[in-house]
């Protein structure tokens, strides 16, 4: 992301800037704000300027148009900082213990003052280190358009980049494709023959009954030789067609599913899961479907129609104008209607998926409905609801009911009007009879095709949007993956965390300057209020996201150095949220090395204390779980999930909340079995059950975004400060209330703990 | 130091608020006060509460509670808590840092002075921004994204939504929100409003 954009030199001028004073950072801000008050309106002169200087500091200008809205010393600020707000943000600095809001701007700038302020910040704590930005910018920078998650910009770059892409995607099949032409154009041929001969059996044999029983015979056959052929070939074509199809839209789907497991988490995180399986599922059979419907028939339709068209012309052009004269017509009558059309049935789906999700929302829950003795209420929506859409759809069948009819017949007057000129030209001895009914089969050729070939736009467009909806994820630069430089590693267990910055949102840092070293073996509890960003420091460590600032070290090396296979398949995770994939307990636990025995599996089970419920379920290990599956308690997933994860006996061991949703018992022996395991392994354990960490050789507060504390269970109780307050609450709230001194119990329970199992449930 | 137990004490606590300072004993009493807080409504009005514009272009408080003690605030966030449907009334007044804690709730801006309902105003408008459509001059489709070049009550303005869709809720049946790429969010109050050739333009969205 640009973080240093030119200033007009008028405007530099204006800022006086001192012999050692250079421009770091520059950006215009666009909403109006004016003696501390957002003003209604946007500004396109205003610029917010960074300088540093070697000497003094450095400064904060605000401008606007020819004017110095506001100038600060950044050395003598306490703190610059972009806040975000509802869909803005504003720039503010403290000076002298006061807060001063600066300059206001939309959502396009957010982010990128974000960084601005903080390397602002960063100047005014006399600390010399500059910002960067690895965002990629969403705007092209030569004209403006939006990128589509590419660094190319589709204008600028890639014309003619969709047809292509669509010719790439047709080349493996280039064979297939030149027999469906060819197919084609003998079928247009067929077509177009027909009127022809039907036109020389009336003349030369009907006409003055010249003709015998044998011509009628021949006439007949090449009739029926001519439909057969054209049923074997259209049948073939439309069978190439829907293979190719299929076939194209199957490369897509499987490039796609690559991609987006290759892409990192943060692509995904910006776009909706549903929207990436549309992507997936819809699009390329959006593709498919143009492969089958359309592209089988554009070039014969077209080839017919224009040989129609030109057979009619040579016949005779002022009947060809008065048959054509309706198509016009016709055309603009569609055109009309369209939008309507496309109104109506819009409405008919937003109606209907209305209905549906209603339906979907009051059945799922079905419980609180009943609870709060809601049916009534429920069902009456529903019918209103349902009622809505009748009403839509009953306007909508009432009106294509009478529409269709009516431009059918219009369409026919075209008919009407050839067949009276060319009656009175046949009267006339102009044209023959046959002429006439060739010409008017031709005329019922060029009519035919029209209401397919208006959707022909739309079709094509809604083809080349999808297509440009599947490179857009295709053509995604993966933002996490292995360089050239990447190494496989043996993972020893050091981890060393340092300094590190992170935010989902580059203007909403999570972490900030987090550092930490755990030595190989050490079990790490994190703790802290939820949102605090626990989960988001093992995401880190896992690599899941890259850090934004500081770095992450594995017995010394940048996990950005070890490729993403060798680092995960040597972490065991239980993630907070346990999923377990459809299909059978045995394959879930498998998960993570396939190879694994029997044994192996049932150890691990053994030890997530999930062998035993595990064997009472009628089909044991083969056990089928998902979606549809046999019904698994949250604690008995969790225990799947734990046995998943220690099933590879991983260097590196991740709990997240891991068993959060377990009763105290089981709890318990877990903890047992995980001590002996973890032994030597270095672990990351989040819980909110303080008892759950009590093995941890050290706790780690996360609050505020930072560190807070970091010790022994001890040294934190005796520091009373957050921990402390945590483990008292949590005393109290598990009822052993008539206690003297808090204290005496902490101690009690931190050391030998096998008594203090019964009493806490 | 305080007894650890007994009858939740009754008088003015430690007073909740400011940043949790590193505790010199276990405050019992300050979660017992969170968690009424949980069960009380607070509202503010003229009477026990003072807000000032101060000199950055934010506001300051000072809030007298119940039992009479006053606390001064630097800067209160002023937030609405339903400013799709109802943005004047329930407006909530919290502390500035990020966990926000509510110090009361001015129930309706038209209630209060006028001079302070016009400071929270200001502070609202500072907050919020959602430009509301007011013309539609152009909408163009370019490679999977759709340009709007509209009138708001901000003025002048373009941006850009993808086409696949998302970017255009329906909070009801007239009134439409649109996401830009960016993240912005632009309002169109009442579509049956717009002219028929407006309505052509974002047809396709509708
Ligand atoms: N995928 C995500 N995208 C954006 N924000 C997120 C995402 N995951 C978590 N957050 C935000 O980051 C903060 C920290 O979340 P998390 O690490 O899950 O907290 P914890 O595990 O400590 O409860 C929260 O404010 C949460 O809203
Ligand atoms: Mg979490």
């Amino acid at each position: 992301m640009k973080l240093k954009y030119r200033l007009p030199k008028d405007r530099q001028e204006m800022l006086g800037l001192r012999d050692n004073e250079e421009i770091k950072y520059c950006a215009p801000y666009d909403l109006a704000y004016e003696n501390n008050k957002a003003e209604k309106g946007y500004i396109d002169d205003g610029y917010i300027v960074v300088t540093a200087d070697t000497k003094n500091g450095g400064r904060l200008f605000v401008t606007k148009a020819d004017k110095i809205v506001h100038e600060y010393e950044l050395g003598k600020c306490d703190e610059v900082k972009c806040e975000s707000l509802i869909d803005n943000g504003i720039l503010t600095v403290k000076k002298d213990g006061k807060q001063y809001c600066l300059a206001r701007f939309s959502m396009k700038h957010v982010a990128r003052f974000a960084y601005i302020a903080k390397g602002a910040d960063l100047i005014a704590k006399g600390k010399d280190r500059e910002v960067v930005s690895t965002e990629r910018d969403i705007y092209c920078d030569k004209c403006g358009r939006a990128l589509p998650g590419t660094s190319k910009c589709p204008h600028c770059e890639g014309k003619g980049d969709t047809f292509n892409k669509f010719m790439q995607l047709c080349g493996p099949y280039k064979w297939r494709l030149l027999t469906i032409s060819l197919f084609m154009i003998f079928s247009s041929f067929c077509s177009l023959f027909t009127p022809e001969i039907q036109q020389r059996f009336i003349d030369d044999s009907l006409r003055d009954a010249s003709g015998t029983t044998a011509d009628v015979l021949r006439f007949v056959f090449t009739m029926l030789g001519i439909s057969v052929a054209l049923i074997v070939v259209n049948v073939a074509k439309n069978w190439w067609c829907v293979t190719l199809g299929a076939r194209i839209s199957m490369d897509l789907r499987r490039k796609l599913y690559e991609k987006v497991q290759i892409l990192s988490l943060s692509f995904m995180n910006k776009r909706k899961p549903g929207e990436l399986i549309n992507r997936i599922t819809r699009d390329t059979s959006h593709i498919r479907q143009f492969m089958e419907s359309v592209f089988g028939n554009i070039f014969s339709t077209v080839f017919t129609m224009v040989g129609a068209l030109i057979v009619m012309i040579s016949m005779d052009v002022m009947l060809t104008l008065a048959s054509i004269m309706f198509i016009v017509v016709v055309i603009i009558m569609n055109r009309l209607w369209w939008k309507k059309i496309r109104r109506m049935f819009r409405m008919q789906r937003f109606k209907d998926d209305k209905v549906h999700s209603r339906l979907q929302d009051v059945i799922s829950g079905m419980r609180v409905v009943k609870s709060f003795g809601k049916e009534r209420e429920e069902s009456q929506r529903f019918i209103a609801l349902t009622g809505e859409f009748a009403d839509v759809q009953k306007n909508n069948e009432t009106f294509f009911a009478i529409f269709y009819p009516l431009l059918m017949f219009v369409m026919g007057l075209g008919m009407y009007f050839a067949t009276y000129f060319g009656g009175t030209f046949v009267l006339d001895g102009i044209m023959t009879p046959g002429e006439l009914m060739q010409f008017i089969s031709y005329t019922g050729i060029l009519y035919g095709p029209l209401q397919w070939m208006t959707n022909l736009p739309r079709s094509i467009l809604q083809m080349v949007t999808s297509l440009e909806r599947v490179y857009d994820v295709l053509d995604e630069i993966p933002e996490i993956g292995d360089n050239q430089t990447c190494i496989e590693k043996e993972i020893e267990g050091n981890i060393e965390i340092d300094n590190v910055t992170f935010g989902y949102k580059p203007y909403e840092p999570v972490l900030e300057g987090i550092s930490l070293n755990v030595k190989k073996g050490e079990m790490i509890g994190l703790v802290g209020p939820s949102g605090a960003g626990k989960s988001t420091l093992i995401n880190l460590i896992m690599r899941l996201y890259d850090v934004d600032e500081g770095a992450i070290r594995i017995d010394g090396t940048d996990i950005r150095q070890i490729t993403q296979k060798s680092l995960h398949s040597q972490i065991g995770v239980v993630l907070q949220e346990t999923f377990l994939f459809a299909g059978t307990i045995l394959n879930n636990i498998k998960f993570a090395k396939s190879d694994a025995t029997f044994e192996e599996v049932i150890r691990a089970a053994k030890a997530a204390n999930a062998h035993d419920f595990i064997v009472k379920t009628p089909d044991g290990y083969n056990t089928y779980v998902g979606e549809h599956g046999h019904k698994l308690s949250g604690g008995e997933r969790q225990r799947i999930a734990i046995a998943r994860a220690i099933l590879n006996d991983p260097k590196l061991l991740i709990l997240d909340e891991a068993t959060s949703a377990l009763d105290t018992e089981s709890e318990y022996m877990i903890q047992q079995a995980l001590e002996r395991l973890t032994e030597g392994r270095t672990t990351f354990a989040i819980a909110h059950r303080l008892s759950t960490l009590r093995n941890a050789t050290r706790l780690v507060v996360i609050d505020a975004h930072k560190i807070a504390e970091v010790g022994t269970h001890n040294e934190l109780m005796e520091k009373k400060g957050i921990y402390y307050g945590l483990v008292t609450a949590q005393l109290k709230m598990q009822g052993s209330m008539p206690i003297e001194n808090p204290e005496d119990l902490l101690e009690k329970e931190s050391e030998g703990d096998t008594t203090g199992q019964g009493d806490k449930e | 130091m305080r007894p650890p137990m007994g009858p939740p004490p009754g008088g003015p606590g430690g007073h909740g608020g400011r940043r949790r300072p590193p505790m010199e004993d276990f405050d019992e009493s300050k979660f017992l006060e969170q968690s009424k807080d949980l069960l009380e409504l607070r509202y503010i009005d003229d009477k026990n509460a003072v807000f000032k514009r101060t000199e950055g272009g934010f506001v300051s408080l000072d809030y007298t509670d119940k039992e009479g003690n006053v606390q001064h605030y630097d800067r209160v966030g002023v937030y609405r808590t339903f400013p799709m449907s109802n943005p004047d009334i329930f407006i909530s007044i919290r502390e500035p840092d990020e966990k926000a804690r509510e110090i009361g709730v001015v129930k309706d801006l038209k209630e209060i002075a006028k001079e302070t309902a016009d400071i929270l105003r200001e502070q609202l408008d500072l907050r919020y921004f959602v430009p509301q459509v007011e013309r539609i001059i152009d909408v163009k489709s370019e490679y999977g994204y759709a340009y709007f070049d509209v009138v708001t009550d901000f003025g002048n303005c373009r941006f850009a939504i993808h086409m696949s869709g998302g970017g255009v809720v329906h909070l009801t049946d007239t009134r439409i929100m649109i996401t830009d790429i960016d993240g912005n969010r632009f309002e169109i109050k009442d579509v049956s409003k717009l002219s028929s050739a407006e309505l052509k333009k974002i047809d396709l969205f509708l």
